[in-house]
């Protein structure tokens, strides 16, 4: 038993190691603008903020392939102490460029309807998928005044439908056994070694959220 | 030492930041004053690029109360229209083109347009393969207007696999070591091989002697991009089996086994895979194993003073087993190393017949059964775990169910090889001379999995989870079930085990660390 405790203090301590790894799942604070616009509430991202880091060089590459890159922009606003949100939307923006006309097919889709157009140039693409300006993020009538709310971002590229992941990694878990050790097959766990590339559930992944704000009392 | 461990874990988990939580905000801040409405924005036309001011579209009909289950429109086509000319494969030296080209779910000829979900799947359909590091896809002009080049570049990577390392030691066996490997893609044709090889070292312990298994296998999950695989697999055992009888002037009066004897297995596997979705699969096989079993000729055991026959289950001298299998597996955790989702449900059945030509006539079916929910979010899941079998008729040994496959707590058999001869511990204090071989068995799992951290595929380790269980296992021959000399609870065979450990991915691979799995190299 003292064996048996001492492997798993030692593999404890590689995983307090390896913790560095949870600082790319933290959530970002970004200072955000709110206004009411008629009966909505609005948000724009300032610079040096925004979701333009979702895209690193590849990624920006990646936008003159032909291949559809896809942003899906999760938006909540919650009370300042709760998960719970009060509203959620769901904003998706596509493009694909066009290899003969040569210029970028975009369709931007939220809840109100769906918004194609094309742009020139590779920089355009970019901002059109990124931008977040003066977006409505809830009727005001669900934002009583004076109470406390945090709006939350959850911004995918190009994410990965579970199904299509379970796919990707199905080998593993079915193991290369032969017959002999038939009964663990149901009965046991596994430990295997081999060279193992990570398929993320998107190719990158920014959670922010903004400072709390409140609907001054008219 | 069980209260250092106690307090390392919770050290951990306290000492984890709370990511879906922001930190204690700054002080709030009050929204812009009321703006008179603005006219919604102006599109720019099609063809003309934003300038940069230009404003994102302005609507706001689509807000509504939260709704977790938003789907989002997946299937929506747009772009133009492209006829598929040629595809090119670049980036492999090792893998044959074709391979790659059978994986793809598209092919030259092929009208669709250019955000088409085929081309997105493209990719992991070609990951799926498992050969290769990274694939990316772009599109070309073709020779005519309309028409494109599709280029699919892969990153090979090393497709040697360590399956399974074993070593260990406990009074049966002074020491064992082996080790399990594969080759995914031999020589780049998409044939799976592996091999494994053990060797154990005799205790002091009547009549037992060294051991050694062996097992090669070859695979080929698609044939010709078909749903259908095959495999095949040979294993030889040179065994020495513990069991409980009296032997060299020690009566077998005490629970655990005495003495053993000496048996040899040669056999072979030959079976089929349909692949009836992207996640389940249908598999067939045949079995035909020759035994030779130098039994001792009237084993005995005395209990309570009472000589009574031990039945080894298996014929003495040469037997042959013949079996046909067929089996169901449906996976739909997106992550099967650290799952905290979706579930997994396996059932296999096999029938031995001395029709097919073999020397026992009998039939098992095992299965198991994996759910795990997320809960409080992302970083937890609670799993319920279920495994049983039942074996039906005069089936040899060794496909009857062995203690160590239910009682996580003991050491498993390796390539069939029993290496350990402990007594699974007793906590419930029930039925105390649970057999070490039944016809009817299982475990049922509560599992609490904790998840330690995650990275993005950047880091060398990708993920952990802590996870602590319990479950209850139960082992029994039937006949024995059929009456009983205590009360009910004390003839019970059944039992609980605790389990916690950690479990990890890596870029070298996957490994779980568990109490469980310790305490059975050593005992």
């Amino acid at each position: 038993v003292r064996r048996a405790v001492a492997a798993l203090a030692a593999a404890a301590a590689v995983a307090i190691a390896a913790a560095p790894a949870r600082a790319e799942d933290k959530p970002e604070y970004q200072h955000m603008r709110f206004l009411e616009h008629g009966d909505v509430l609005t948000m724009s991202t300032e610079p040096p903020g925004g979701i333009g880091k979702l895209f690193d060089a590849a990624a920006y590459d990646a936008l003159g392939t032909g291949i559809r890159s896809t942003v899906v922009i999760r938006i909540q606003v919650t009370p300042r102490d709760s998960n719970d949100p009060v509203v959620e939307q769901l904003i998706e923006r596509s493009v694909v460029y066009d290899v003969w006309d040569e210029n970028y097919k975009l369709q931007l889709e939220e809840r109100g309807g769906i918004t194609k157009l094309q742009v020139k140039f590779h920089a355009d693409a970019l901002k059109w998928l990124t931008a977040i300006d003066d977006l409505p993020v809830a009727p005001l009538n669900l934002l009583p005044p004076n109470k406390v709310f945090v709006l939350r971002l959850v911004v995918e590229l190009n994410p990965v439908s579970k199904e299509t992941l379970a796919e990707v990694r199905r080998w593993l878990s079915q193991g290369g056994s032969g017959g002999l050790d038939r009964g663990g097959t149901f009965f046991g766990s596994f430990v295997s070694v081999f060279y193992n590339p990570k398929i993320a559930e998107a190719d990158r992944v920014l959670r922010i959220y903004s400072q709390p704000f409140y609907r001054p009392q008219s | 030492m069980w209260g250092r461990l106690t307090f390392l874990l919770a050290a951990l988990v306290i000492a984890r930041p709370a990511l879906a939580d922001p930190p204690e905000p700054v002080q709030p801040a009050p929204v812009e004053p009321a703006q008179p409405p603005v006219e919604p924005a102006q599109l720019p036309p099609a063809d003309a690029p934003p300038g940069p001011d230009d404003d994102m579209p302005d609507d706001v009909g689509g807000l509504e109360r939260g709704d977790p289950d938003a789907v989002l429109h997946e299937d929506n086509e747009f772009g133009p229209l492209i006829l598929i000319e040629r595809v090119d494969i670049t980036g492999n030296t090792a893998t044959q083109a074709e391979i790659i080209r059978r994986a793809l779910p598209l092919s030259p000829g092929d009208v669709l347009h250019s955000s088409d979900r085929r081309l997105r799947d493209a990719r992991f359909k070609v990951l799926a393969l498992g050969f290769f590091r990274d694939v990316s896809l772009a599109i070309h002009k073709g020779s005519v207007r309309g028409q494109v080049v599709i280029e699919v570049h892969v990153v090979e990577r090393g497709t040697l696999v360590l399956n399974r390392l074993w070593f260990g030691s406990t009074d049966l066996t002074r020491w064992w070591a082996g080790a399990d490997v594969g080759e995914r893609n031999l020589l780049g044709l998409g044939i799976a091989v592996g091999g494994g090889f053990i060797y154990a070292h005799h205790g002091d312990f009547g009549g037992a002697r060294d051991q050694y298994a062996a097992e090669l296998r070859a695979s080929v999950s698609s044939v010709r991009s078909s749903r259908w695989g095959t495999s095949w697999a040979a294993t030889l055992v040179h065994g020495s089996e513990p069991f409980r009888a009296t032997c060299d002037d020690v009566p077998a009066t005490q629970m655990q086994p005495q003495c053993a004897f000496d048996y040899r297995r040669l056999g072979v596997r030959i079976g089929a895979t349909y692949d009836v979705s992207a996640l389940t699969r249908l598999s067939f096989g045949v079995r035909a194993e020759a035994i030779d079993a130098n039994l001792p000729a009237a084993p005995i055991r005395d209990v309570g003073g009472v000589p009574v026959a031990v039945d080894l289950h298996l014929d003495p001298g040469a037997s042959r087993v013949v079996t046909a299998s067929v089996g169901f597996d449906r996976d739909t955790r997106p992550d099967p190393i650290l799952p905290h989702a979706g579930n997994r449900f396996a059932v296999s059945a096999e029938l031995g017949s001395t029709f097919f030509g073999g020397s026992y006539d009998y039939a098992t079916i095992f299965g198991s059964f994996e759910q795990y929910w997320p809960i409080a979010g992302d970083h937890h899941a609670l799993a319920v775990k279920l495994a049983g079998g039942v074996v039906v008729g005069d089936a040899p040994r060794f496909d009857r169910i062995h203690i160590a496959d239910v009682d996580h707590m003991l050491t498993p058999r390796a390539l069939g090889l029993v290496l350990s001869t402990a007594a699974p511990l007793s906590i419930l204090g029930t039925r105390a001379d649970k057999p070490m071989y039944g016809d009817l068995g299982g475990s049922a799992t509560v599992e609490y999995v904790f998840q330690l951290f995650r990275g993005s595929g950047k880091k060398a380790v990708y993920g952990g989870d802590v996870f602590v269980g319990a479950g209850v296992w139960g082992l029994a021959e039937r006949s024995d079930l059929r009456a009983r000399d205590a009360g009910l609870f004390a003839s019970l065979p059944i039992d609980v085990y605790l389990d916690a450990g950690l479990r990890l991915d890596t870029d070298i691979g996957v490994f779980e660390l568990a109490i469980a799995n310790a305490l059975g190299r050593l005992r």
